[in-house]
């Protein structure tokens, strides 16, 4: 199931990259033969067929992995200026797509047929071989751009191959250097990107030599204009850049080979449109193209050019010479794609979730009509038709059920999404570090919906980051304690009934308590006195609390704690919570519990003082029927004693401040997320329901311990209780009594 | 009668036809201003609040509606007085009366203990932006033409905590009191 599941993913995304793939190769071919492939786009080329690479060897792929691998190497020599893009080059890159396709259209399919084996075996070894190298260079232009070498020396092979072109087709080139805040510096870099974007090329970006000031930053872009000084002046009227343009002494000698082709610089865009033109003029060509391969002979020999054809996206419409010895039986063309996946906006989802809580409460008002004729037993066809009315509200009710079951699966997606996307950054973070880590991913099938997953990336990059920074040593300082060079940071995804734990973890330095305790006391975030009845896991809990970490704060610490509150926040958005664990020495781990969807949910409808709430039945551990007596006080605070355990009370209509109603017995709901539990007393339990849940809205987010609104069907809106915001008051009430 | 000058605009006006008359006869001004062509009034929505006349800007207002259900939030805001549920929409609820101390403490209009609401007493909703909100009103008066002439500033201090009360608007011998929405919703 799961097997097959992944290959689906892995079809899905692998089209997704043969459909750019092919966009990108008939935009170059249409611009065939001219000296001004977009290096945009061969750049575009080459991280499409690296994404490739990765994503067949992720899935196994061995095949599709290893011609992508021979066609990125092609590509990257490409990019580099290695290699010129010649004809030969982009015939057999056209051809590299069509073995892809097919290849895939066989990977779909579970098979591997020999045949074609061979013939992506023969793809690699042709594009290994390609390559005309470049014209000779009589003289490496970059000698005549007068630039810093410290600065050449940083720039990538990429970088200055585009520096180089750019130098050989006498384009203006400048350098852009702008100062930004440190604040917000990243979007002042990507407007001024945008900017420069329509005027050129930005060849790189790097910080600059001088100094931003005291809050600020500074960037040097070197970059190649494609419009004079004025214009490049005006368009960056309002940005903090200055220009200074990098002079570039004359040739000596020999005429520069490409100028001739473009005397104003690189093509203007308008320029390679006209490519088109061009295309459309050659017309007679084309017809010959979509003729069938048996008029053509051989055109796909290595060597004998053939035409591009029109959509490469489409599965070999034309069979290769090679191969053609029959043992293709799927050489058929077929316009059908081979994933069967559909993107869907979540929106959309949202919409279908919220359409099927309404249909629920139809059905609801159904069963009831169906109840109060049935039990009208005066006329017995009134009492026959109730019957049947229930007989089939509940055939509704199975398929509704259905349905919903069918809809939440759609918004699920695996953790592993995210898992990915923070494995790649893992090792900058670790490099900008020093640190040596060993990051160790697991669990990552496990499911949740979209939206959660989607929130998730924030938090959990902050907690790496901290495990990273402030848990794990320097390699020294861990070989002097006896532990392996290396750190492990691990981040590992579990599926607990109807919760996912997700931990960060590593086997660093563990928190020091008495590190948190002397801090929250100097923010006086406690007092002497309640600290000093704090037991270690409240002491480490301070980390949570806002305004414990300050940046200046976390050197001193050597701990952790760069704005753990907003994490804990942003899981409380999500109704899930957080919870650490440390050992000195020996490590720190957060805790994440998180509910699997928060779209639809089944609640336990409770009363209190003749309002209305809904409780979140996945955070519902028991009910109790408790008499007054039962109440005992621990220091003034009401708690129940629960087979030999305390747990803490809390009475739903004195903490919401509504009339309270002598009763002759509580109900007592036991709530719990992770380790935290606690007793909320109401008045009546109505029953269970499934309800949507529908968020309060920005006007009222100042509410507490409420998470939503839901329907009930008569027309009266109840609120949804935010279990995890009460356990904490409750909790933190105690701390205050304490 | 606002109808029958904006259909007069449509189909009479020419730039060069002297309608001026026939613009203040619709708009009843009584001829006092001979230049009232120049001017556009404004379309306003006039209520009641405890007998007084106040009025908000029509394009502020995306509805009106009777009173539903409320629901009251607990521990929010005296003025907040409950959420309602439209068309499956979730909006608060607000009493202004609060605010421009027309009142000392909010109706009871939400929860259990909820006296009806009075026949005439609607809700507003109002576009702001921080989303739309429903706003309490006694009874709904009408729309009402205002042009720049008839507006004055409102006396500074005039009521409330906070300056809500962004001018008066007079027509005749009715004294309008206007309301911007966004500081009358500010949280």
């Amino acid at each position: 199931m799961t097997g097959t599941k992944a290959l689906a993913e892995f079809v899905a995304e692998a089209t997704e990259i043969l459909d750019a793939l092919g966009r990108d190769l008939l935009a170059l071919d249409e611009v065939r033969g001219r000296d001004d492939a977009d290096p945009e786009r061969v750049n575009g080329l080459f991280r499409a067929a690296h994404s490739l690479k990765g994503l067949a060897g992720l899935f196994g792929q061995e095949r599709i992995a290893r011609l992508a691998n021979g066609a990125e190497d092609l590509l990257d020599r490409l990019r580099l200026g290695r290699l010129r893009l010649d004809d030969a080059v982009l015939d057999s890159l056209v051809d590299a797509l069509d073995t892809f396709q097919s290849l895939l259209a066989e990977a779909s399919r579970g098979e591997e047929t020999d045949g074609l084996s061979r013939r992506a075996e023969d793809m690699a070894t042709r594009l290994a071989r390609l390559g005309s190298p470049p014209r000779a260079a009589e003289e490496d232009p970059l000698e005549r751009l007068e630039l810093d070498p410290q600065v050449r020396a940083v720039f990538t092979e990429y970088e200055e191959h585009r520096l180089r072109e750019n130098v050989r087709r006498e384009v203006s080139l400048w350098r852009v250097r702008a100062a930004f805040d440190l604040s917000d510096f990243d979007q002042g870099l990507a407007d001024l990107n945008a900017r420069l974007k329509p005027l050129g090329e930005i060849i790189s970006t790097l910080p600059s030599a001088r100094p931003g000031g005291v809050n600020g930053i500074a960037f040097d872009l070197i970059f190649g204009a494609q419009v004079n000084g004025d214009a490049l002046t005006s368009g960056l009227l309002g940005t903090p850049a200055e220009l200074f343009q990098l002079p570039v002494r004359p040739v000596v000698g020999a005429m520069p080979v490409a100028t001739a082709a473009s005397p104003e610089g690189a093509p203007s865009p308008k320029a390679r449109r006209g490519g088109g033109r061009k295309k459309a003029a050659r017309a007679p060509p084309p017809s010959e193209e979509t003729a069938p391969p048996a008029g053509e002979g051989a055109p796909s020999a290595p060597g004998v050019p053939p035409r591009m054809r029109a959509v490469p996206a489409v599965e070999s419409a034309a069979p290769l010479a090679s191969d053609a010895g029959g043992a293709r039986p799927e050489a058929e063309p077929s316009l059908r794609s081979l994933t069967q996946t559909v993107r869907v906006d979540i929106g959309r989802l949202d919409g279908l979730i919220n359409m099927v809580g309404e249909l629920l409460l139809i059905k609801a008002n159904l069963q009831r009509l169906a109840e109060t004729t049935r039990q009208d037993g005066a006329i017995a066809v009134s009492k026959l038709f109730g019957q049947e009315l229930a007989r089939e509200t509940r055939q509704l009710e199975r398929k509704l059920e259905a349905l919903q079951e069918g809809l939440l699966e759609a918004r699920m997606v695996p953790v592993g999404q995210v898992f990915d996307k923070l494995a790649r950054l893992v090792r900058r973070i670790a490099r900008d570090a020093g640190k040596e880590i060993d990051f160790a991913i697991s669990g990552g099938e496990v499911e949740l919906d979209k939206l959660i997953v989607e929130e998730l990336s924030d938090p959990l990059m902050h907690l790496i980051r901290n495990a990273i920074d402030h848990g794990a040593e320097p390699p020294e300082a861990r070989l002097a304690a006896g532990k392996s060079r290396r750190a492990v940071v691990q981040l590992h995804a579990e599926q607990k009934g109807n919760h996912v734990v997700i931990s960060v973890s590593d086997d660093g330095s563990g928190i020091d308590e008495t590190g948190v305790r002397d801090v929250a006391l100097a923010r006086r975030l406690v007092t002497p006195a309640q600290a000093a009845e704090m037991s270690r896991r409240e002491l480490l809990n301070l980390i949570f609390l806002p305004g414990f970490s300050t940046r200046d704060r976390v050197s001193e610490l050597s701990g952790r704690g760069v704005g753990l509150d907003v994490v804990k926040n942003n899981l409380g958005n999500l109704s899930g919570i957080i919870d650490v664990w440390s050992e000195r020495g020996r490590g720190t781990a957060f805790h994440l519990t998180l509910p699997v969807t928060l779209a639809i949910i089944r609640a336990l409808v409770v009363g209190v003082s003749g309002r209305t709430y809904a409780v979140p039945l996945n955070s519902v551990l028991e009910i109790l029927a408790v008499r007054p007596e039962d109440i005992s006080t621990v220091e003034r605070r009401e708690v129940l004693d629960l087979r030999g355990q305390t747990l803490p009370f809390l009475r739903l209509a004195r903490l919401f401040h509504l009339p309270e109603r002598p009763v002759g017995r509580h109900f007592v709901v036991v709530v719990g997320l992770a380790q935290q539990r606690m007793g909320i007393a109401v008045d009546e339990l109505h029953g269970q329901q499934d309800i949507v849940t529908k968020p309060l809205g920005g006007r009222l987010r100042s509410v507490r311990g409420i998470s939503g609104a839901t329907d009930l069907g008569n027309r009266r809106t109840v609120l949804v209780l935010d279990v995890a915001e009460l356990l904490e008051e409750g909790i933190a009430q105690e701390r205050r009594r304490a | 009668m606002p109808r029958f000058d904006a259909l007069l605009d449509d189909f009479f006006y020419r730039p060069d036809e002297d309608v001026s008359g026939l613009v203040d006869f619709a708009a009843g001004s009584h001829g006092v201003t001979p230049q009232a062509v120049e001017e556009v009034p404004e379309e306003y929505l006039s209520f009641l609040l405890e007998d007084e006349c106040y009025a908000v800007p029509l394009l502020a207002v995306r509805e009106i509606c009777k009173v539903p259900p409320l629901t009251e939030i607990p521990r929010a805001e005296p003025w907040l007085l409950g959420v309602m549920n439209l068309r499956g929409e979730l909006l608060p609820v607000y009493d202004v009366k609060l605010r421009l101390r027309l009142a000392e403490v909010p109706a009871r209009v939400a929860g259990p203990e909820a006296l009806p609401a009075p026949r005439a007493a609607r809700i507003l909703v109002l576009k702001t932006e921080e989303g739309p909100a429903g706003v309490w009103v006694d009874s709904v008066q009408g729309v009402v033409r205002l042009k720049p002439s008839m507006l004055e500033a409102a006396p500074p201090g005039l009521r409330g905590e906070r300056d809500c009360v962004v001018g008066l608007g007079r027509r005749g011998a009715q004294l309008y009191i206007l309301l911007d929405p966004e500081l009358a919703l500010a949280s």
